[in-house]
């Protein structure tokens, strides 16, 4: 039954498009039914995305749109059984993000607009997942660039969220642009972007070039917010908590991995290379950095930032199917993460501050387990989701014969355990620090129930589910990453993970139980924490704008005013006219209607002479 | 009918579009010019009724009735201009009409 999936996969598409439609023409004013509309509309593509999963999960389907030359541009789907684990997984994670959106932007005056967004943004990332070439995912990406900018800029009158959509969106489009000439250089070089056609030719080819992957991955490095364009993803918190959520944890940023895991065969080795490098680099430094923030936002940001640098190291290793595998699992309980953050913010009356709340565990029981249980997935405690797909990258980086990546995997891992160990004790643990905390409250079940769902059973079950209730068509990519995960207490990833899990979570638990109201690390060692807190990357961007980029600019200008206004425009533009107006003004311009109507005749004469006589 | 040929209707078309030519060339005032202009119009229909009466083909004689519409609306909208211009200045003479010069 193709053609039946086929059907299922149009509605998934268009269905989100049509929803957001709705909303923005007629739903503007009507918060609540657009709130219910944009939920129902992504708990109906969850259901349809797990039918497709079901079903064995492989659809093709294509229809051209335009042929310019030899050159075939289409639109169309490739679903693999990967890319109806990717469906599901955003569709699902999705689908309860906008069921807690409905509670956590109960207040809020704009809903329609900000569901409108979701829907939209949902319409952009599935299309991602299902095109079956580089330009229709290209479109889609711009898409998501583009709803992202949107729901990061909803509270668009407060300065820092429209500048950290601005840095969003500016971030993104330099990576497109590398990925734009990548397309148009794989198009010169195969003459097709058909990604089953290209699989062909790479298969062919005995070396693919360099720049053609490192092209594409520019792409990545801006979706996925891989250094050096990071920078926009932790300023992206602007945004409502959900959003970060959805966008910066479990889709937007998921959709570079998996564009990568998707072209992996136009991968040069050198591209792999570097990407595993700085993938595992940035995973130790943004976990580090995680230390240093006292927005719980943005604690969670440099968290998804390590996450994502060891999925691109996995993909650097050239285990796409592990990459997929931990973007599944931190799909999970990242996005409780967020959640729970967004629940907590909401109980305390929107305190932020991590140093300011504390003993939130007998306030609000249930986020509070919820967000306890998905940092120890995202810790890797053996047999949580996390843990699967972590120590099987740590261990694939050791059998690579990678040192170096994995040491720094080792302390991303260490890492990982100390940032999670300080928010459960700054947030949950102790006393009230403020009078926000003290007072706070559980959150209504819209946003009880997502976190239930997402934190206490798939953060903590996902590996089992991935074992028992997936079809061994959509598990393929990952079953075999599952069966390497053994729980042997003599593998190195076991040990780095028991290790960090013991000092780090324990430690975390204790050191930052010292103080009160204060952040211990940066008391005892403050040169360590503000080197931590991660601001000279902005200042890097700043001292590059203001002293290089600022200059070429500046240069190009004068350029600019000299050739183009000056010679171009005031002399030739201006002067040539000038001189011939006034040489006709005395010949033909002579203000006489018949004199106009011989010329009329002569010009059709000659014209006329012109095409006759060739 | 036995007697014409397209070519003895072509010349007929010509010559009335010369003449409608010549008017419009050398006539000042303008509403004379205007019927030159329409002169020049049935010219052009007469000789497109000729090519499809020899053609056996109905595209020149409803292409006949496109132009006798739009030369309809055409003269609607061109005569209220010469009476707003007679009014406005008091002449239709082409050659006093010379404001867009000075």
């Amino acid at each position: 039954m193709p053609s039946d999936l086929t059907s299922l996969v149009h509605w998934m598409l268009f269905l989100p498009l049509g929803a957001a439609a709705f909303s923005a023409l007629f739903l503007r004013r009507a918060g609540r039914t657009a709130a219910w509309l944009a939920t129902a509309t992504a708990f109906t593509i969850a259901g349809l995305a797990l039918k497709v999963l079901w079903a064995g999960g492989n659809v093709s389907w294509h229809i051209e749109l335009a042929k310019l030359g030899g050159v075939s541009l289409g639109f169309g789907y490739l679903i693999d059984p990967q890319a109806s684990l990717m469906l599901f997984v955003v569709s699902f994670v999705a689908a309860w993000i906008h069921l807690f959106s409905v509670g956590y932007m109960q207040d809020d005056p704009a809903r329609g607009r900000y569901f409108a967004g979701l829907s939209i943004f949902m319409f952009a990332i599935l299309g991602i997942v299902v095109a079956d070439n580089l330009l229709m995912t290209f479109i889609f990406w711009e898409l998501v660039g583009f709803s992202s900018y949107l729901l990061i800029a909803h509270y668009f009158d407060k300065d820092f969220a429209a500048a950290a959509s601005k840095k969003a969106f500016i971030a993104n489009r330099i990576g497109d642009l590398g990925f734009i000439l990548g397309i148009a250089l794989c198009l010169s070089l195969y003459g097709t972007l058909d990604f089953v056609a290209l699989q062909q030719h790479a298969l062919a080819a005995k070396t693919i070039p360099v720049a053609l992957g490192a092209l594409l991955m520019c792409g990545f490095l801006g979706k996925s917010a891989q250094f050096p364009l990071h920078v926009w993803l932790t300023d992206a918190m602007a945004g409502p908590t959900p959003v970060s959520a959805l966008i910066h944890a479990a889709t937007m940023v998921a959709a570079g991995v998996y564009f990568m895991a998707r072209v992996s065969f136009l991968l040069a080795p050198e591209v792999l290379q570097f990407i595993a490098v700085s993938g595992a680099g940035m995973a130790a430094l943004a976990g580090f950095c995680a230390l240093a923030q006292t927005d719980i936002k943005k604690s969670l940001a440099y968290s998804t930032l390590a996450h994502l640098g060891i999925m691109g190291c996995a993909i650097g290793l050239g285990r796409p199917d592990l990459a997929l595998l931990h973007m599944t699992m931190h799909a999970f309980f990242k996005a409780t993460l967020f959640l729970g953050a967004g629940s907590v913010i909401h109980g305390c009356h929107h305190q932020q501050d991590m140093l300011k709340m504390g003993g939130l565990l007998k306030k609000m029981p249930l986020t509070s387990a919820a967000f306890i249980a998905a940092t120890l997935s995202n810790c890797a405690v053996p047999f949580l989701a996390g843990w699967y797909s972590k120590e099987a990258i740590i261990e694939a980086a050791f059998h690579g014969g990678h040192f170096a990546i994995f040491a720094f995997l080792a302390l991303a891992a260490l890492a990982t355990c100390l940032y999670s160990g300080r928010m459960i004790r700054l947030v949950f643990l102790g006393e009230a620090n403020s009078e926000e905390a003290a007072k706070a409250h559980e959150s209504p079940w819209t946003m009880t129930l997502p976190l239930v769902i997402l934190g206490l059973i798939f953060s903590v079950l996902g590996g089992l589910f991935a074992y028992a209730l997936l079809p061994a068509a959509a598990l393929r990519p990952i079953t075999k990453a599952l069966h390497e995960v053994a729980f042997h207490l003599t593998a190195p990833a076991t040990i780095v993970g028991l290790l960090s899990l013991l000092l780090g979570l324990g430690g975390a638990l204790k050191f930052y139980g010292t103080m009160r109201g204060a952040d211990a690390l940066q008391v005892l060692a403050p040169r360590t924490y503000h080197l931590l807190e991660h601001r000279w990357m902005d200042g890097v961007y700043r001292w590059y704008i203001d002293q290089v980029q600022r200059r070429v600019s500046e240069f190009i200008a004068f350029l600019d005013l000299l050739l183009i206004n000056g010679v171009a425009v005031r002399w030739l533009g201006a002067g040539v006219p000038a001189v011939l107006g006034y040489l006709t003004g005395r010949t033909f311009h002579r203000g006489q209607t018949r004199a106009y109507a011989l010329w009329v005749v002569v010009g059709t004469l000659l014209m006329a002479w012109f095409l006759l006589a060739r | 009918m036995e007697h014409t040929s397209l070519a003895h209707h072509l010349i007929l078309a010509g010559l009335l579009f010369a003449l409608g030519l010549t008017g419009v060339l050398v006539r000042r005032n303008l509403l004379v010019v205007y019927m030159c202009l329409e002169l020049m119009l049935a010219a052009a229909t007469l000789a497109l009724v000729a090519f499809s009466r020899f053609n056996h083909t109905m595209d020149g004689a409803v292409l006949v009735f496109f132009v006798i519409t739009v030369a309809a609306a055409e003269v609607a909208v061109g005569l209220a201009l010469i009476v707003a211009l007679y009014r406005k200045r008091g002449t239709v003479q082409s050659d006093a009409l010379t404001t867009l010069r000075d």
